[in-house]
């Protein structure tokens, strides 16, 4: 099989040519049969556990309603994002409100709508809470860095779980209630032994708190961080997440565990579709100027460091050429050393993987507009309305 | 179809509804309103997931909110609402023959026109009352601005987290007193002060700085869960809060107003505070 081909398996298979016709171009073509085929691996691969979508991987609302009616819950951060949920008559039980640092205004915001757990990580930010403290459930988010991770969350956030017994006594002192932990291991853990010794921490710290404090914590918050492939290598996440089974069985029984998945399950939910709108030969290799960059769909180039695999649906010789993006900066290239066949204007390059970090992270820079939207396979009519419920 | 709805006013602790029928539902940028039938308590309002009104139990508010101040005042001829969308405030008030003028200020047109279609007995006809002068405009603002007077001012504001914010200021509390008569009272509304003894401090601290005299008055209402609500109580007449027992007898005996909760005797017990709260406000005796 050529390279070629055997990238194109990666994607799910469409008539690429009849969408562009039908939608234009660049297209981020979404595929909620994906969603779902996700949502369920995770939800199998972790039984005991409740998966709250991160939103912020991407904030489209037939994502969200696609993902609420497989029962999914929601990790919200933003007031942009509780505004999504809200239109979607989402429930509020359904939701937790994870960023480590909030104005009043977003607490307040956050109550309003009716999200009662938030995540805190230091005293300043615990302090805020004091006049809600009846209100609200708080998690405090730990620290536990992971030389594994492709991308390090435990360096902005999360409090070292050696801090943790004062911190607590702290916020007993503000009459303010920790009921769990939470942590965030990082992105596209190669394997889930992160996962493990940062459970068993927690399980340890909850085990010795039980008793000796006077409000038993009751909730585990085990983040994301569970591995997609972005090169067909393919990522068993059963097997993947047979240890985190593991470690979460030695939790007491009444604890609540939940994860907030964001790659894992929006990554392969989403195609980008992008035409050649120029074509250059500069020194020994072509360049193809693409209608999307690393402005637009592909900043996940640079914000997500992750490289998408690309294919055209020309055959031929393949020559080695640069790909890049619409705008005027010379940053905006998408791959410097692609192998392709000749193309020609309106052939069209196709990225699969792009459902993550994506379109949420693009911008418009140069004026251009984001990147356009199509759902397939949806079973959500946008127009019904459902009633927000318990 | 939903079959229940659940508060969403605490993390720890929460009341559900089931819901036999859905009457109205209606969801804004900026709030969430539904109006269902639950089989015990009647018609139900929630705004953004909290109980506002019920028609089972609505009476205990209503009544303690007008009823107190107007028969301690013993003379209103006119009373301001602020808030009260529902109506039941103003049901309330008009019962009372000697006041001869109420004016009514609602922030939202169409929370009337909701109520009077969906939950008309809160109302019962009291909106097509000679005497209501209704002002659709927001309620601080109405008070920073009018030179009219009253002899009783009612707060009927929503949770101060949310468009009653405004509400639960000393700005707003100044504001109020400026347009009281001499003597005139103002009450507020103060959530349950068992869970929300933040506001129930905050007014205490505000009434304090400005009132001659002050206080808290309580009632439980069942669905505004936890125990007893708080009504704050501010006045720059101290012998509105000392009328003897006897008196208020008479003037409910004379305005001759069937009541479900109110009578003199709940009047005077309702200032008793419980030590919690007592303690909170300064008010241990």
């Amino acid at each position: 099989m050529t390279q070629q081909a055997e990238l194109k398996l990666l994607g799910p298979q469409y008539d690429w040519r009849a969408l562009v016709e039908q939608h234009g171009s660049p297209l981020l073509v979404l595929d909620c049969d994906v969603l779902r085929r996700q949502y369920r691996l995770l939800a199998h691969a972790l039984p005991q556990v409740d998966l709250y979508f991160a939103i912020k991987a991407l904030p489209h609302e037939i994502v969200l309603a696609t993902l609420y009616r497989e029962g999914c819950n929601f990790d919200l951060a933003t007031q942009g994002e509780i505004r999504l949920l809200e239109n979607l008559l989402i429930s509020p039980k359904k939701t937790i409100h994870t960023h480590p640092i909030k104005r009043d205004v977003d607490i307040k915001a956050a109550l309003r709508y009716g999200c009662t757990t938030f995540v805190v990580d230091n005293v300043t930010e615990l302090e805020k809470f004091v006049r809600y403290r009846e209100r609200v459930g708080l998690l405090l988010r730990l620290s536990f860095p992971n030389p594994d991770a492709l991308i390090n969350l435990s360096k902005k956030f999360g409090l070292l779980i050696q801090d943790a017994p004062g911190f607590m006594d702290k916020a007993a002192g503000l009459g303010l209630h920790i009921k769990g932990l939470s942590f965030h291991v990082g992105s596209q853990c190669k394997n889930p032994g992160a996962h493990v010794r940062a459970i068993q921490a927690c399980a340890e710290l909850i085990h010795a708190t039980r008793g000796s404090r006077e409000i038993p914590m009751r909730m585990l918050d085990i983040g994301g961080g569970f591995p997609t492939s972005y090169d067909g290598s393919g990522v068993g996440i059963d097997a993947f997440c047979a240890p985190v089974r593991e470690a979460l069985a030695a939790l007491p029984g009444n604890i609540h565990v939940i994860a907030e998945p964001g790659r894992f399950i929006a990554a392969p939910s989403m195609t980008c579709v992008a035409s050649v709108i120029g074509k250059a030969k500069r020194g020994d290799r072509v360049w193809y100027y693409l209608d999307d960059g690393v402005y637009g769909s592909f900043s996940g180039l640079i914000f997500d460091h992750v490289n998408y695999p690309l294919f055209t649906l020309k055959e031929g010789p393949l020559h080695p050429c640069v790909l890049a993006g619409p705008t005027c900066d010379s940053i905006d290239i998408i791959r410097e050393e692609a192998m392709l066949p000749e193309l020609e204007l309106g052939d069209l390059i196709i990225s699969p993987m792009m459902g993550a970090y994506t379109s949420a992270t693009s911008t418009e820079f140069n004026s251009l507009p984001r990147t356009h939207i199509i759902a397939i396979n949806s079973d959500v009519n946008m127009e019904a309305s459902f009633t927000m419920i318990a | 179809m939903i079959n229940r709805y659940e508060e969403t006013l605490y993390d720890a602790y929460t009341q559900v509804f089931s819901v036999e029928d859905v009457y109205y539902e209606h969801k804004t940028e900026h709030q969430h309103i539904i109006i269902f039938h639950n089989s015990k308590f009647g018609r139900v309002m929630a705004l953004d997931g909290i109980i506002q009104t019920t028609e089972r139990d609505e009476f205990i508010y209503h009544e303690m909110l007008t009823h107190v101040p107007i028969f301690s005042h013993g003379a209103v001829e006119n009373v301001l609402i602020i808030g009260g969308g529902d109506g039941g405030m103003l049901r309330e008030v008009t019962r009372h023959d000697a006041v001869t003028g109420v004016t009514m200020v609602e922030i939202d047109r169409s929370v009337i026109e909701m109520c009077r279609q969906y939950l008309p007995r809160h109302s019962n006809g009291a909106f097509d009352d000679p005497r209501l002068d209704l002002v659709i405009s927001d309620g601080a603002e109405y008070v920073r601005k009018t030179d009219v007077k009253f002899d009783v001012i009612i707060v009927d504001s929503t949770d101060p987290i949310g468009p009653g914010e405004s509400l639960f200021t000393k700005g707003f509390y100044n504001d109020c007193k400026r347009c009281l008569k001499d003597g005139g009272v103002v009450v507020t509304q103060n959530g349950v002060a068992f869970f929300q003894i933040h506001e129930v401090k905050n007014t205490a601290k505000c009434f304090g700085d400005l009132f001659r005299d002050w206080h808290f008055y309580t009632a439980a209402v069942p669905t505004y869960v936890g125990g007893d609500m708080a009504f704050g109580w501010g006045s720059d007449n101290p012998d509105l809060r000392q009328v003897p027992l006897k008196t208020l007898r008479q003037r409910f005996r004379s305005a001759n107003i069937a009541t479900r909760y109110y009578n003199p005797s709940i009047h005077k017990g309702s200032f008793a505070l419980p030590q919690y709260l007592a303690n909170e406000v300064g008010k241990v005796e």
